[in-house]
């Protein structure tokens, strides 16, 4: 956590620009909220039934841990969006996106219950395997 | 019914474990909250899938409780789901996210 998947319209983001724009979400979560690129998961999928695209070519879900401000969510949206446009070459105005809150204490992720925002740090050094003892 | 959704990477999961787990989801669904799963699956495509920008092994399995989770009662219930899933995957728990949700607030007349 945080999950971000993508659906967009078939063949509308080639492969080669997954990983660019993969490597952006991570940055961009990472640089607005100071939680480590472990936990940044990028996910890729076509014509999704339950992430209806409705009139847009791509839907961008995030779910992130509760505690994040409205500034900190509108940078999200914005340069995620801007990201897919610049790497998808999908115009901005049919890239939708929105996140959702979840509570650290309801996510077990490498084996623990993830950390309130901002202990990471902690929690990184505990249960991370490249960075525990 | 009990939503649940289930993220994994299209090459680890097999149509045979893929049965076994809908199965393994719906005994805990029906043991922890006495309704079955009502199970959205959803396989990333080779090649799709990152984490921490680099190729991802990770699977999401989430459901949504019918009732408030303690956060004492919690914990166990993570642990239950993400072990059942690990047994039939063979995925360790650095790969497997677990999420038991709350039931979202109902809308006061």
């Amino acid at each position: 956590m945080p999950l971000y998947i993508c659906n967009a319209a078939k063949g509308a983001i080639k492969d080669d620009a997954k990983p660019k724009i993969a490597a952006d979400i991570t940055r961009i979560h990472c640089d607005v909220t100071g939680a480590p690129p472990e936990f940044v998961h990028a996910f890729f999928v076509e014509d999704a039934p339950n992430q209806p695209l409705g009139e847009k070519t791509a839907f961008l879900f995030g779910s992130i841990r509760s505690g994040r401000n409205d500034e900190q969510k509108a940078q999200i949206v914005s340069q995620m969006r801007q990201s897919v446009e610049t790497h998808a070459g999908i115009a901005i105005d049919q890239i939708d996106m929105v996140t959702v809150d979840v509570p650290a204490s309801w996510v077990l992720e490498g084996g623990a219950i993830m950390p309130e925002p901002g202990e990471e740090a902690e929690w990184m050094a505990k249960h991370h395997p490249v960075h525990a003892e | 019914m009990i939503p649940c959704n289930c993220v994994v990477q299209d090459a680890q999961v097999s149509a045979a474990s893929e049965a076994v787990l809908r199965q393994n989801l719906n005994a805990f669904t029906e043991k922890h909250f006495g309704e079955p799963a009502e199970i959205s699956w959803l396989r990333v495509p080779e090649g799709s899938g990152f984490t921490a920008s680099s190729p991802s092994t990770s699977a999401i399995v989430s459901m949504r409780a019918n009732a408030p989770v303690s956060k004492a009662d919690r914990e166990p219930l993570l642990r239950e789901l993400c072990a059942m899933w690990m047994a039939e995957t063979n995925q360790t728990l650095n790969e497997v996210v677990g999420v038991i949700s709350d039931p979202l607030p109902t809308e006061e007349s």
